[in-house]
């Protein structure tokens, strides 16, 4: 078997937070004006970003994401008038927060689309998909999930090969 | 069969176990912290402090996978885990505080189920204790009956001795294979004298006496003096050599995951809360009360036994100071 | 080699001077019940005491030993303590900061308190036995960045000046000493601290803001963070927490101090605490406000992060 048959490409995985009423609509209108972009980002649909819970962006880590973006109305433009400014304040911190635990922000963006800016969304996806597929993959909380306390720890070589190749 | 070895031995011993793929757990440095751990060499061994938590951990685990499950489609398939995994395991430099304590948890583990988690790393671990050389005024053992020199619950004992090494005598026949198997590392009985023996600081507590007054005053009002302060942390019951309470979670997602069973505190506000809504201990003195209760008077029901081996643990990082010896001896004079 | 020293003579007349106070509230019917310190068992500690009788008020103390911040016994969380009628508190200046806080997030109304106040030159670290004299080895690190050692706006302040050497701000320099690092070392760091968490929730039950009804962490519908004290699980805990607390701790490091397994958890809130007076000029604890920092927005908040 060839080696470079056998290399498998990273694809990483995007998870984007976004507002209904600016981003989703800005990244339909992508979608409407075949504007073609990476297919790696899964986009989860929010009223505003303001009901985004910093808990999210951190669940979305452990479960696999490579990078997160997390993008909403500009300010002054928020359909509930002031979601965005108290989600400004609550981001401005949280990514405080895991980078002082030792996250790379360079995987978490944030950003203002709006609905009419089909073009930034692809500008904003394109840009983390391709940063995130040089960092390679996210490892720090994946490696942390397969870690027990050494009491419960077993003998499990083929559990761990069996995680890694989730 | 009784013996000697030298520092120098002993540490060859650990190693030599350690490169023969046992797991060896003693006192070792974690980030600052004294903890019962594996090492992966002796010299990471710390023979003289009390490990912060107990040596409970090596047959009841902090958190332990007990299920997994994995689900295709509409397949899903459970796997149970296999006993015969947990490692082969030698214990050493365990204080009597908490060797005692592991006897008493063969009671309730092997009860009316036999709990193979539990029973199966017991049989695959040997316990090696040490005699205490010093104590602070937490340390109780002497007031629950037991001593800084009990063998109880040690396959294999040693004692310090002055001039260096240790008297060492086996209990079972796990500590006699371990001597047989290791032979030239054993010397015949040295003559020194054994380095004085810790003096913990509590007189001897009349356990009957205070079973009695538990078993008349389940109502009364002083469970609030003692313990209205109580902030229902976990703190005392995950650092105690005979605490054994624990929680079966599901943890994971559509897709694949795990059943856990992991420790559990009777302080918590949630463990007694049922699915109606109902607490039937509402109040944290009902809480602690449970506590004290569960030592020195249901497990004595049950068992014949004290669920206490005066290790102290719980006296030194309660968050309030609730200092449950002081509360036993203060029982055991209300009936006088 | 003997560390130097801290001035602790005033205490024995701090502690008097609570015990009249004490007495003469309760006789006069002014407060129910009085939340203080007393001896316990063990060789130089103090444990928290609730009184309700005025012939109790000789059993307060006030020594390094009063570690405790008795203001979370003030809280809707610990629903057992009694809190009919006006209650006294001792309380030091870190103390009365949590105190501060929680008025203004609407937890206790100032006028339902009592404030014993106590000038205070440092209490112990916890890793040092309660026996232990005061010095500045031992002296708990939050009190090298104090700034509160004489309480003001209480109800009663004994006239003693706490005499408060210059010493190492030691969170200052830890989290300098952390941000210098990489990510993946600073990962490393807290990957081997959070490794030694038990889950035992210690951290949560002595906190004054931690008073939520239900904490997010225990609940499973949905379970947003792991119960199993398992690495990842203790990780996400304590990033959960450390986020809840930021803009409200104002630092009485009881978190710190309470954990069995010594995890530095005050570093989190502290750096939590700089950014916020980074970004929003907010320090917690000084005045009752209205609203915290994450409750409220500026239209010119700093946005240079987002593209």
């Amino acid at each position: 078997m060839h080696p470079a048959k056998q290399k498998h490409t990273f694809e990483p995985k995007i998870i984007a937070f976004v507002c209904t009423w600016c981003t989703y609509a800005g990244a339909d209108l992508a979608g409407t004006s075949r504007m073609q972009y990476p297919s790696n980002v899964r986009v989860l649909k929010f009223p505003c970003t303001g009901r985004i819970d910093p808990v999210f962006i951190l669940k979305a880590f452990q479960q696999g994401a490579d990078g997160v973006l997390v993008s909403g109305c500009h300010p002054g433009d928020c359909h509930y008038i002031a979601g965005n400014f108290h989600a400004r304040r609550r981001f401005a911190v949280f990514r405080k927060l895991l980078e002082f635990v030792g996250v790379d922000l360079n995987r978490l963006q944030f950003s203002w689309v709006s609905a009419a800016e089909g073009g930034k969304w692809v500008e904003v996806v394109t840009d983390l998909t391709e940063k995130v597929r040089n960092m390679g993959p996210m490892t720090e909380f994946k490696e942390l999930a397969t870690e027990e306390q050494w009491s419960g720890a077993i003998n499990t070589p083929e559990l761990k090969e069996a995680f890694n190749a989730i | 069969m009784q013996k000697y070895i030298s520092q120098q031995n002993l540490n060859t011993l650990l190693d030599t176990l350690i490169a023969s793929g046992t797991r060896v757990v003693a006192p070792r440095m974690n980030a600052g912290t004294p903890l019962y751990e594996p090492l992966t060499s002796s010299a990471e061994m710390v023979m003289d402090q009390l490990p912060r938590r107990s040596a409970k951990e090596a047959y009841f685990p902090v958190c332990e996978d007990i299920m997994t499950y994995e689900k295709e489609g509409q397949k899903v398939s459970i796997s149970d885990i296999d006993p015969a995994r947990f490692p082969e395991t030698v214990l050493v430099g365990v204080r009597p505080c908490d060797a005692c304590a592991i006897p008493v948890l063969d009671a309730v583990f092997s009860w009316d189920y036999k709990d193979e988690f539990f029973l199966e790393r017991r049989r695959k671990t040997t316990i090696v204790g040490l005699a205490c050389t010093i104590a602070d005024d937490a340390c109780f053992c002497t007031a629950v009956g037991l001593s800084p020199a009990d063998t109880k619950g040690s396959d294999l004992f040693l004692t310090p001795l002055e001039g260096g090494g240790y008297a060492c005598e086996s209990y079972s026949d796990k500590g006699e294979a371990l001597i047989n198997n290791h032979n030239s590392l054993f010397n015949d009985p040295n003559s020194a004298a054994s380095l004085p023996l810790a003096q913990p600081y509590m007189e001897k507590f009349d356990l009957k006496k205070v079973k009695a007054w538990l078993d008349e005053h389940f109502e009364d009002p002083s469970w609030d003096a003692i313990a209205l302060r109580c902030v229902g942390c976990g703190a005392c019951a995950f650092v105690c050599p005979a605490c054994h309470c624990f929680d079966i979670v599901d943890e994971g997602t559509e897709k694949a995951g795990k059943r856990r069973k992991n420790w559990d505190a009777c302080g918590f506000w949630k463990f007694t809360h049922h699915a109606s809504g109902h607490n039937p201990r509402n109040q944290q003195p009902k809480r602690y009360r449970n506590r004290i209760m569960h030592k020195f008077k249901y497990y004595d029901d049950k068992f014949g036994q004290t669920l206490c081996t005066g290790c102290g643990r719980c006296i030194r990082v309660c968050p309030v100071g609730i200092d449950i010896a002081q509360i036993v001896e203060e029982i055991s004079k209300k009936l006088e | 080699m003997t560390s130097t020293l801290i001035d602790t003579t005033i205490y024995a007349a701090i502690s008097e001077a609570i015990q009249q106070e004490a007495k003469r509230i309760l006789t006069d019917g002014q407060v129910s019940t009085i939340v203080g310190y007393a001896a316990a068992r063990r060789k130089g500690s103090a444990q928290p005491m609730i009184i309700t009788d005025a012939a109790d008020a000789d059993k307060l103390i006030f020594t390094p030993a009063c570690v405790n911040d008795l203001v979370v016994y003030l809280t809707k969380a610990k629903k057992d303590i009694p809190k009919k009628g006006k209650i006294g508190i001792v309380v030091k200046g870190c103390d009365l900061k949590a105190l501060t806080g929680l008025i203004g997030e609407s937890q206790l109304k100032r006028e339902e308190l009592y404030l014993i106040g106590v000038p205070c030159a440092g209490v112990l670290a916890s890793t040092f036995a309660p026996s232990q004299d005061l010095t500045e080895e031992s002296i708990a690190p939050k009190c090298t960045e104090c700034d509160a050692h004489l309480p003001t706006g209480c109800d009663f302040v004994p006239t003693e000046t706490p005499l408060t050497p210059e010493l190492e701000k030691k969170y200052a320099v830890e989290i300098a000493r952390l941000e210098a690092l990489t990510p993946a070392e600073r990962w490393a760091y807290w990957k081997e601290q959070f490794s030694k968490c038990i889950k035992c929730y210690a951290c949560r039950q002595v906190c004054p803001f931690c008073f939520c009804e239900q904490c997010l962490c225990d609940r499973n519908k949905p379970q947003m963070v792991e119960t199993t004290p398992r690495p990842a699980g203790n990780t996400a805990w304590h990033i959960v927490r450390a986020m809840h607390l930021a803009g409200r701790c104002a630092g009485c490091a009881e978190c710190e101090r309470v954990c069995p397994m010594d995890i530095p958890l005050n570093l989190l809130n502290r750096k939590m605490a700089k950014e916020l007076k980074e970004l929003y000029d907010h320090e917690a604890g000084f005045e009752v406000l209205e609203k915290g920092p994450l409750t409220m927005f500026n239209e010119k908040d700093d946005q240079s992060f987002i593209k």
